[in-house]
């Protein structure tokens, strides 16, 4: 009896200890590694805010910061080694861009080739409230 | 009457996506392929080791005047050994060069494995870091570029070579040799 007591006190430590480390830390999973990291704070920052909205190739669907992949990490040494030569934000972006094209960046971008999946939605939104509109006042006169 | 004509049109749209939908669904394509930014553009230059030699490998002078192959490898890399049959028939082509690119491998192990398995390049480039990958658009070995006399690239594979790559890499030389 008092064994059990003592198995269901050390499981109700461990439940405490496993949820509150994840209401403490809940951002603490991802892929970078501590000898990764730039001794300047700041950079780093920098490099973890650009690295959030490059897409790691090979799971596609994880930013680089996240991912595990080593050409995710190949990607975040890259970043911060061009960070650390000087490089602005604009200039590691148009670097992987260039390579990789616009589908690496998480966030799309906004240029010739795919204006027209942005502003139709916005289109269509207007021509519905439109019609709408329309067919309304043709209620209202009848 | 010319009320009730358009109330179809919204169908014929529906049905009009529907077609592309399955369009696509049924096309042999593969969705997780990234398109290849560099196409048509100049191969990156870069400086590396020679893995059979002691001299350097310059992409500058080597990568030009000929149509050049280049295949980026790896021993450790299943996909790689599997295409490596084809990368030799494609090495038997007259008036190319065969470049490859061994990628972030250990000299040791790869000297062994083309030994085993047989040398299809005229010159290895080492790539250890795995940098000059990164730099041409690389994202998953094993990738073959073709590039024509003046170094730009023509096309891309990304994954193994099969026999319907493998004629259609050879198609390609043809047409721009």
């Amino acid at each position: 009896m008092r064994e059990t007591k003592k198995i269901f006190k050390i499981n109700l430590t461990l439940l405490f200890v496993i949820f509150f480390n994840f209401q403490i830390f809940p951002n603490i999973s991802n892929g970078v590694e501590p000898e990764e990291m730039l001794a300047d704070k700041k950079m780093e920052l920098e490099a973890r805010i650009i690295s959030k909205n490059i897409r790691c190739l090979v799971c596609q669907n994880q930013s680089i910061d996240e991912s595990n992949a080593p050409l995710a990490k190949d990607l975040r040494i890259l970043i911060r080694d061009e960070l650390r030569e000087g490089k602005s934000e604009e200039e590691i972006y148009k670097y992987l861009t260039d390579r990789y094209g616009d589908f690496i960046l998480l966030k799309p971008a906004f240029n010739l080739s795919n204006i027209l999946l942005w502003l139709l939605p916005l289109f269509f939104l207007i021509l519905g409230l439109f019609i709408i509109w329309n067919k309304s006042r043709n209620f209202r006169n009848t | 009457m010319f009320k009730k004509k358009i109330l179809i049109l919204p169908v014929l749209f529906f049905i009009l996506i529907l077609i592309i939908f399955f369009y696509l669904l049924i096309i042999d394509r593969n969705p997780s392929e990234i398109p290849s930014a560099l196409l048509n553009k100049k191969a990156p230059s870069f400086q590396t080791n020679r893995l059979l030699s002691d001299k350097n490998f310059n992409s500058d002078s080597e990568l030009i005047g000929k149509v050049n192959l280049v295949n980026f490898f790896a021993t450790w890399c299943k996909p790689c050994r599997d295409e490596h049959p084809y990368i030799q028939k494609l090495s038997n082509i007259k008036n190319i060069r065969l470049i490859g690119i061994n990628y972030k491998d250990n000299k040791k192990k790869t000297k062994e494995w083309l030994n085993k398995f047989g040398n299809p390049y005229s010159k290895i480039a080492v790539d250890k870091n795995g940098r000059i990958a990164i730099d041409w658009g690389v994202y998953g070995i094993p990738e073959t570029f073709i590039i024509d006399k003046n170094g730009i690239i023509k096309y891309r594979h990304v994954g193994p070579i099969n026999k319907k790559i493998y004629k259609k890499i050879v198609l390609i030389i043809d047409n721009i040799k």
